[in-house]
């Protein structure tokens, strides 16, 4: 378990921001960080991972002392067993795939892992190529493997996938899924993305202007319900219309444009870019093959 | 959408398919659902639910006796009617609440609907949805 209190006065664009973090993460959880671009996600990341010292405060992992500023103690980042994701995936270009993953092995340690890891993210047919001439979904799963190459047993993720579209997004959240139970790991991810948070973690803490102002599972700090309807999506607002007493919304679902009608005191209450829930029941839609 | 609150009274399940009897302030709703007891812990008798349906779905019947499928029938009177070119909005008073219903301007035309009038709010059974 990680027992988490830091501080840290942090310069903004917007000015000085209080970072001040007070939580637990469960062992073997998938948490994810939630907020606002500048709530201080990623600075709070960093202060686990010890490429940030924290103005005060202490970090306890399964009873032992990271960080403890009033006693001088803070760890190094690689004396903390941490793997890390960046949404840029930070590959060696002039090394190939299999030589990306080798160059983070210690000094001494078993090859075997490497020969693990290019089997789990399916990178046998990518282990001679450049970074270069790969695709961004598979420098990311490069980059995953490259974290879990030292057997970390926290595994951090900053925004890993949001500049991978849906697909390709729903393959990864598999692979993260898969190592994050294979390899029982702690997993600390950054996402906006609400359905890939409902679907990945256990809890979610949102922060804003750098304090919890939510947490729990994902349910309750997004309100989901759930509706006996069989049919259950998340979705975006992209456009809302009004007309007489009906609001006309397009929503995106995944890469899917719907339309939908809602009553009035329903659309008053949204804004695009709002995620919202569609449901519907399972006798209403008509199918239509294809494929 | 129309949220009304009920009590589960019971409950009839074959294969994958269930109907669910609500008790809405005396009053009883059906809804069916691809789920039973066995597959939903969530479906017992006594849980108090949400009966939710959309404004779109309530159809209106003139007057209190309809020889129809309909398993959702609700009595009340029309409390305002306000209408655009092409829909009307219904709203109803009845022993359940309020209920919403959207229909085409013509049919309240047609069936010379006012404030006032007594009508049949019905709902088909696939159109109900239950929630928490």
């Amino acid at each position: 378990m990680i027992k988490l209190n830091i501080q840290k006065t942090l310069t903004a664009a917007s000015g000085k921001m209080n970072l001040h973090v007070k939580t637990t993460i469960e062992k073997y959880s998938l948490v994810t960080l939630y907020g606002k671009s500048g709530a201080g996600k990623t600075s709070c990341l960093r202060i686990i991972a010890g490429l940030l010292t924290p103005d005060s405060g202490s970090i306890e992992v399964d009873g032992k002392l990271w960080t403890h500023i009033d006693n001088n103690i803070n760890l190094p980042p690689q004396k903390r067993n941490i793997g890390f994701v960046f949404q840029d995936y930070a590959l060696f270009p002039n090394m190939t795939v299999a030589e990306n993953l080798r160059f983070a092995l210690n000094k001494n340690q078993d090859k075997k892992i490497i020969h693990e890891l290019i089997e789990i993210f399916e990178l046998g047919d990518l282990q001679f190529k450049k970074p270069e001439t790969l695709s961004g979904g598979q420098k990311q799963r490069v980059a995953l493997a490259r974290s879990l190459v030292q057997k970390p047993s926290i595994l951090m993720l900053d925004e890993p996938l949001s500049a991978l579209d849906y697909e390709i997004r729903h393959k990864l959240q598999h692979y993260i899924l898969q190592v994050h139970k294979e390899y029982k790991l702690t997993t600390i991810l950054i996402s906006h993305d609400i359905s890939e948070i409902l679907r990945m973690s256990d809890k979610v803490i949102e922060l804003n202007q750098g304090k919890v102002v939510k947490q729990g599972t994902p349910d309750t700090v997004f309100n989901y319900k759930e509706f006996s309807g069989n049919i259950q999506l998340t979705g975006i607002v992209i456009a809302i219309q009004k007309q007489d007493f009906l609001y006309i919304l397009t929503l995106q679902i995944g890469k899917d444009i719907v339309k939908v009608v809602a009553n009035e005191n329903e659309g008053e209450n949204l804004f695009i870019g709002d995620t919202v829930i569609l449901a519907s029941q399972a006798f209403n839609p008509v199918i239509h093959k294809i494929g | 959408m129309n949220i009304l609150k009920g009590k589960i009274e019971n409950i009839n399940s074959n294969h994958q398919l269930s109907i669910i009897y609500i008790n809405v302030n005396n009053n009883r709703l059906t809804a069916i659902i691809i789920d039973t007891p066995k597959t939903s812990k969530y479906f017992k008798r006594g849980k108090e639910v949400q009966v939710i349906f959309k404004e779109t779905e309530v159809i209106i019947g003139k007057g209190i006796s309809h020889q129809i499928s309909m398993q959702n029938k609700i009595e009340g009177t029309i409390k305002s009617i306000n209408c655009g070119d092409l829909l009307c909005k219904i709203t109803l008073k009845t022993a359940v609440g309020d209920i919403v219903s959207i229909i085409t301007s013509n049919a309240v035309k047609q069936l010379g609907l006012e404030k006032n009038t007594l009508v049949t709010a019905m709902i088909k059974t696939n159109e109900i949805m239950l929630s928490e």
